[in-house]
């Protein structure tokens, strides 16, 4: 494992342990109900679901389809408040 | 809540009995819905309560407990400790990964990332065919390829996560209508549901039974307000304000929560009110404890004259504003930062470009409003003269009857090039020197209600004397034109798309002269019924008597509500 990606597991354990992991969840989903963007992948579901037809469409259909979209359409203020959580919450806990 | 088993009736018929239960009363009906058209599709896709078929391997001996301990230890660790296990265990054991959407293997101790595809190969290699995700806790099915839902594990799924948000502290709801096949409520951690009555407010129902019926002819929140000498400028204001939609469904809701020490709340009276209003009672009410609590926090606005409606508009927002609190539990005393609903409501920005007419730089602020104040033709400051017809006017379906002047010539003059003449020049950063400049004014941001007063009353020094030019205005009003952003566009050359547009919903007019006058008001019922309110008479009304009315403040709503 790359060093990048071992920090990121150290971090995932402590927020984790914490439970602050679940508490940025909860805010990061209330932020992205806010702005819309739950209600514009949720559309978006609906339009893939409604192409593959209701039969044959898989999870798996959904995640691929989804994933890129919703990944962008993340407002940055979003991601900007999320990171700014993180940060002080490792430096209020750093050893 | 409604069941549908499923009834036979002889061989080749398939019908459905729904079985009603009143939440409220418990009382059941069973009905035969034998007019329900089934599709031959639906049938074949309505999901077997036993998932599939491949889960019989795994229902074997103690597989409910090792099912519930998956449950706790890796998907919904309520503990410290069971957190801390997760944190420690939970990665990937091929790449060693926490993210890639991590599965755990039903049959062994196995972690792999499904986006890699880890958890495959191990499911290949080994022969277990079930996997769990460790985010939502679905159960997928390797040979199926497709996440299944059985109707045992999803019982302990929704237990244990009900019993670790308990531990979080987390509200899971008690009545869960939007359970399909899946027993499992959303995502982890979902807070919304759709409402169901709680125990407490079901006895509240029982206990007070009186129902009343929301039909399109029914005249609930239509009541008289009785005039306590000269008292119609309070009046007319109230019965605008108790028909603005936000305002009406805010107050019934009862999402005031009152931390004033006194009895002196505006806002708790206001609530009050909308308690009178839609009552259903039919008396008119009569309005003393709010006309005292304005005196009391309006000194100006006190005593038995005449007042302006438009003044005491303003001093009533402000009392509200002043009264709320803002979603932080703050004070909201800081005009910047507040969210209280008055401000969500009514509060919108005032764009104000100055141009330096040497180096064209250009200095903006940005200022708050509750109303946009218009000057009207006839006044002492000289209306610009726009040439009925032109550009934009025919944009509201305005009439144009023998020349009238239209509300979107108003704001058309409202929102025009002023050139500040040379008594008036202002210090140029860009010039480091006084110099001519013209000023324009533009809407940075709309309130979703928009109060529009006509200044029919002339106080200057001279004069003191009403204008009763006749202001057409429309039902629909397109404020797109006036927008800061449209202006921007303008200049881009990009075509401005109509996204602004707002629907009148109460007019308020003063009928006679400056020394004695009348307040009336048109409110809007429903999607088109008019009434008007004198004091404690009303009447019904035609859009046509309400467009044709001569206009003093014009309340506009907002047609789509947007995000943040």
């Amino acid at each position: 494992m790359s060093k990048d990606s071992k920090m990121r597991a150290t971090i995932n354990q402590k927020l984790t342990e914490m439970g602050e992991r679940e508490r940025l969840k909860e805010l990061l989903r209330a932020k992205l109900t806010e702005c819309g963007w739950r209600d514009q992948l949720k559309a978006h579901c609906k339009d893939v679901i409604k192409e593959k037809g209701l039969e044959h469409v898989t999870v798996e259909d959904l995640v691929v389809e989804i994933t890129p979209k919703g990944r962008v359409l993340v407002p940055d203020s979003v991601k900007k408040e999320l990171l700014q959580r993180i940060r002080a919450f490792l430096a209020q806990h750093a050893t | 809540g409604t069941s549908f088993p499923l009834v036979s009736r002889g061989m080749n018929e398939v019908g459905l009995a729904a079985k009603l239960t009143c939440v409220i009363c418990s009382r059941t009906r069973t009905v035969h819905v034998s007019s329900l058209k089934i599709r031959k599709t639906n049938v074949v896709s309505v999901m077997s309560p036993a998932g599939c078929p491949h889960v019989n391997g795994f229902k074997v001996d103690n597989w409910k407990q090792n099912l519930r301990v998956i449950y706790q230890c890796f998907v919904w660790s309520g503990s410290a400790e069971t957190r801390k296990r997760k944190a420690k265990s939970c990665i990937c054991h091929m790449c060693g990964a926490h993210l890639n959407r991590l599965h755990s293997c039903l049959s062994c101790v196995f972690f792999g990332c499904f986006t890699k595809k880890h958890i495959h190969e191990h499911a290949k290699n080994k022969r277990h065919n079930l996997a769990i995700d460790l985010l939502y806790g679905g159960i997928y099915c390797f040979v199926c390829q497709d996440y299944i839902y059985d109707k045992d594990m999803e019982q302990i799924a929704k237990e244990e996560q009900r019993k670790a948000w308990k531990l979080q502290g987390r509200f899971f709801p008690l009545f869960n209508p939007s359970v399909g096949p899946s027993g499992l409520h959303h995502s982890v951690g979902e807070k919304y549901s759709t409402w169901e009555p709680t125990k407490r407010e079901l006895e509240l129902l029982r206990h007070n039974p009186k129902r009343r019926k929301i039909t399109t002819n029914c005249t609930i929140g239509l009541r008289g307000l009785i005039n306590l000498g000269n008292t119609c400028f309070m009046n007319c204001i109230v019965q605008a304000l108790t028909h603005t939609p936000l305002l009406r469904d805010f107050f019934l809701s009862d999402r005031h929560k009152c931390e004033m020490q006194s009895n002196s709340c505006l806002v708790c009276e206001m609530s009050q009110l909308f308690q009178e209003f839609y009552s259903g009672h039919r008396s008119p009410h009569i309005p003393f404890r709010l006309l005292h609590l304005v005196w009391t926090h309006a000194r100006h606005l006190a005593g038995y004259e005449q007042q302006d409606a438009h003044e005491f508009l303003i001093a009533a927002l402000d009392v509200l504003h002043r009264h709320c609190k803002d979603d932080n539990g703050k004070k909201a005393n800081n005009p910047n930062n507040c969210n209280c609903i008055i401000d969500q409501i009514f509060t919108g920005g005032l764009q104000s470009d100055v141009t330096c007419q040497v180096c064209h730089g250009v200095s903006t602020t940005i200022d708050p409003f509750w109303d946009i104040s218009l000057d009207l033709p006839g006044s002492s400051t000289p209306f610009w003269p726009l040439s009925p017809g032109g550009d934009g006017s025919t944009l509201n379906g305005e009439s144009h009857l023998s020349g009238a002047t239209t509300l979107t010539d108003c704001l058309r003059r409202f929102t025009r090039p002023e050139h500040l003449g040379s008594s008036a020049k202002i210090k140029c950063s860009g010039c480091h020197s006084y110099q001519e400049s013209t000023k324009q004014l533009t809407m940075k941001k709309l309130p979703i209600v928009a109060c529009f007063h006509l200044k029919r009353f002339e106080h200057s020094a001279k004069l003191r004397r009403k204008i009763p030019t006749y202001v057409s205005f429309p039902l629909e009003l397109d404020m797109t034109p006036f927008m800061a952003s449209s202006k921007e566009s303008r200049m881009n050359g990009q075509y401005q798309q109509s996204v602004d547009v707002y629907s009148l919903f109460a007019v308020v007019n003063h009928q006679g002269t400056l020394e004695s006058g009348h307040y009336t008001t048109f409110i809007r019922q429903h999607k088109d019924q008019w009434f008007k309110c004198d004091d404690a008479v009303i009447t019904k009304a035609s859009i046509k008597d309400v467009l044709d009315s001569e206009g003093y403040l014009l309340f506009y709503h907002k047609q789509f509500l947007e995000y943040e």
